[in-house]
């Protein structure tokens, strides 16, 4: 009779909870649990968080994930009913601007104490810090780290064209595509064209062309910088991007270009190192293409950062206040760290973290040694496309520029950047 | 006998709750665009400041534009077709019937399902371009979904494919109805089967007509799944429509106090098709009643 076992179990259940903090304040220790809401179900997010609970799990404590599938705004509408409903979870995720944003409709919880005992802000890139501790103080932790704009060479593809250089600057990323061209690949870049690639197009050729003229125009908004020259010239290296792509891809995702990437069809692709992850469902094996950091013209590596983090929010229950100590030790841990990005694709958050064991593909090492590299040079900067350098109200505003300057063919670069000032003086 | 509920319970007590409930949200959201919402809602006072910078961003005036074109193209191609289709059916042919329901049959098909199959349809790299170049026709060229100044037609044609079977049913009851002897006295006098439908069935057919236009019309104004599904605003932001616009500003963009300007926005939209409808309904009831 399994409907009364199960009955009979959460009565059990609920008059342990009860119990709990009376337990609690008797002992002076709880069974740690933790409710907590992310978008990742499904794939290889979700199994990374899967195992993270089981890890939260192994460690005594009592794991109540609910996963919110679709895009992170989805999660974010669960999250903002919650919280008007005065019940938000001990634990969201929460990335970039939109934690400081976040932070200031609900109470979140202190967590310098455990960050400073963990010595965790030592090993962490100082801009992406920042974002987590928005008042000074840390209210969320930083998980995992992509590159927005890693470029991803196809063996075949480089085969074809006859080039075994790997392009570092711009203009040998131009060369290569024409000689790609001129080899019979009609399309030779594989980027699709949702909003976020568009942007990812034209992140990707500011940071390239000048990583301090987009540290002043898209994270600091420098009303100077915003009309700069570099802009114009990262409007004019978008276009080419955008000129090389099939334009029957209309709207669709970079996914489904992947199977041309791979045999040769097409030989470039500018993305974040989530696609290795893509890759690799997708059945293709690491040899069948290179990933090396996006061009940049002074020659070293430039890292737009995109980070997942949790936001910590304020309970009273003490088991969700001990569970939220303890799932906070376990997103710093590097062990937990290296367990979830071998499962995503990413690298870790902690600098300190050593990928030369096995688990890890050379993309990762790649990416990880170019962030360290960037960080070295003050060439980290947070990424605009992925909601990591604005909130997204000014992120959507300065995306529609950009988007509709790669469909409009006839909209002039000048013309897209006192289009994107325009849009970002109306968003403020 | 069963005792039967007394006949205002079953009509007026849902008729107010939907009203209520209506209006109270109605209400909230023209609050709610007044204030400088943003995640949550807050209270404040902004005056017209979400408006003004709703109607200046390029978003809206792009959806406003989109809505006039997709709405007038629509209803007027949803209208002829649906005429027209009701007309050949009229003709008392074999298997009426099974057109009938094939014609009808897209209705059932919800709009995100019209969407997707006809981004595949209209995608130039799988669809009908590839199809008719596989047949050997290489220069064939259609490709509105990815051509920012074309793509909201494709929105028009999965538009009609998916309502003009409803104006057909509507029509054909329409036709169906006109009384068979006027009908005869106009092939008596001559009439031969074009004239009669242009001159005596047809003008019996408007205010059906009208019913097709209102009913087509807030479909239009309020188009969102479709769009999503198909084309997403996109290429770029090419089209955008006003419920795309709301949805974005509401729950992408996290920008309430905007996005319930928008929604107002739209509401005075339909209000404008709406009102002359009700006015032009009264008018005729009166007439009816005075006659």
């Amino acid at each position: 009779m399994p409907i009364t076992t199960t009955r009979r179990r959460l009565l059990a259940g609920s008059a342990a909870a009860l119990a709990l903090p009376a337990f609690a304040r008797a002992q002076g220790a709880v069974k740690p649990r933790l409710t907590a809401i992310s978008q990742w179900s499904a794939g290889s997010d979700g199994a990374a968080i899967t195992a993270l609970g089981k890890k939260f799990e192994e460690k005594g404590g009592v794991w109540q994930h609910s996963p919110v599938p679709g895009f992170t705004t989805d999660m974010m509408n669960k999250l903002r009913a919650q919280i008007i409903a005065g019940d938000p979870p001990a634990c969201s995720q929460l990335k970039g601007p939109e934690i400081a944003a976040w932070s200031k409709i609900a109470p979140t919880v202190d967590l310098d104490a455990v960050v400073a005992a963990a010595g965790y802000e030592k090993v962490v890139a100082p801009d992406l810090a920042k974002l987590h501790k928005p008042a000074g103080k840390w209210i969320a932790l930083p998980l995992q780290i992509y590159s927005t704009n890693m470029l991803f060479l196809s063996k075949r593809g480089m085969d074809r064209a006859k080039a075994d250089k790997v392009p570092v600057t711009w203009a040998d990323f131009n060369d290569l595509a024409e000689k790609m061209k001129s080899s019979g690949m009609a399309y030779p870049i594989a980027n699709g064209g949702t909003r976020a690639d568009d942007g990812q197009k034209f992140e990707a050729s500011l940071a390239g062309i000048s990583p301090t003229a987009y540290r002043a125009a898209c994270m600091n908004l420098d009303k100077k910088a915003l009309e700069g020259p570099e802009m114009k010239a990262a409007f004019a290296q978008t276009r080419k991007i955008s000129d090389w792509c099939d334009p029957n891809v209309g709207v669709q995702p970079y996914a489904n270009n992947l199977k041309r990437f791979v045999e040769g069809d097409m030989g470039m692709l500018i993305m974040g190192g989530w696609a290795q992850g893509v890759l690799k469902n997708a059945g293709f094996k690491f040899d069948d293409y290179v990933i090396t950091p996006g061009p940049s013209d002074n020659g070293k590596p430039v890292f737009l950062l995109n980070a997942d983090a949790f936001i910590f929010w304020q309970r009273k229950e003490a088991d969700l206040q001990a569970g939220q100590m303890l799932m906070a030790q376990l997103v710093m841990d590097p062990a937990i760290q290296t367990m979830y990005s071998q499962i995503t694709g990413s690298i870790p958050v902690r600098t300190d973290v050593d990928l030369s064991g096995e688990g890890w593909s050379d993309g990762q090492r790649t990416t990880a040694a170019a962030l360290k590299n960037a960080m070295g040079n003050n060439q980290a900067v947070l990424s605009l496309a992925h909601n990591m350098a604005q909130e997204n109200g000014l992120t959507a505003a300065i995306i529609d520029v950009i988007t509709e300057y790669v469909k409009n063919k006839t909209i002039k670069p000048e013309e897209a950047v006192s289009r994107l000032a325009e849009a970002v003086e109306g968003a403020r | 006998m069963v005792r039967r509920l007394p006949e205002f319970l079953v009509i007026w007590v849902p008729l107010l709750l939907s009203a209520a409930h209506l209006i109270s949200f109605s209400i909230w959201t023209i609050w709610i665009s007044f204030t400088p919402s943003t995640l949550v809602p807050v209270t404040g006072w902004v005056g017209l400041r979400n408006y003004n910078s709703v109607l200046a961003s390029r978003n809206w005036q792009i959806a406003f534009d989109n809505l006039l074109l997709f709405g007038i193209a629509f209803v007027l191609l949803s209208l002829a077709t649906g005429l027209l289709l009701a007309i050949l059916l009229d003709q008392r042919i074999r298997g009426e019937n099974v057109l009938r329901t094939i014609f009808l049959y897209p209705l059932a098909v919800s709009f995100v399902v019209t969407g997707t199959v006809w981004s595949w349809l209209l995608n130039p790299g799988i669809g009908i371009e590839k199809l008719v170049h596989d047949l050997g026709w290489m220069t064939f060229k259609f490709d509105w979904l990815v051509n920012r100044d074309m793509a909201i037609w494709t929105i028009v044609i999965a538009a009609i494919w998916q309502s003009s079977g409803f104006a057909m049913a509507l029509f054909l009851a329409g036709l169906r109805s006109v009384d068979a002897d006027i009908i005869r006295a106009a092939q008596i006098d001559g009439a031969g089967p074009f004239r009669t439908y242009w001159r005596v069935i047809l003008p019996t057919l408007w205010p059906i007509t009208v019913t097709v236009i209102v009913v087509q019309l807030q479909f239009a104004i309020s188009a969102f799944d479709l769009v999503r599904a198909l084309t997403n605003g996109g290429p770029g932001i090419a089209t955008q429509l006003p419920a795309l616009v709301v949805y974005d500003l509401m729950f992408q963009r996290s920008q309430l106090g905007r996005g319930a300007a928008a929604a107002v926005l739209m509401l005075l939209i339909l209000l404008a098709v709406l009102l002359p409808y009700g006015a032009w309904r009264y008018v005729r009831q009166r007439r009816a009643a005075h006659a």
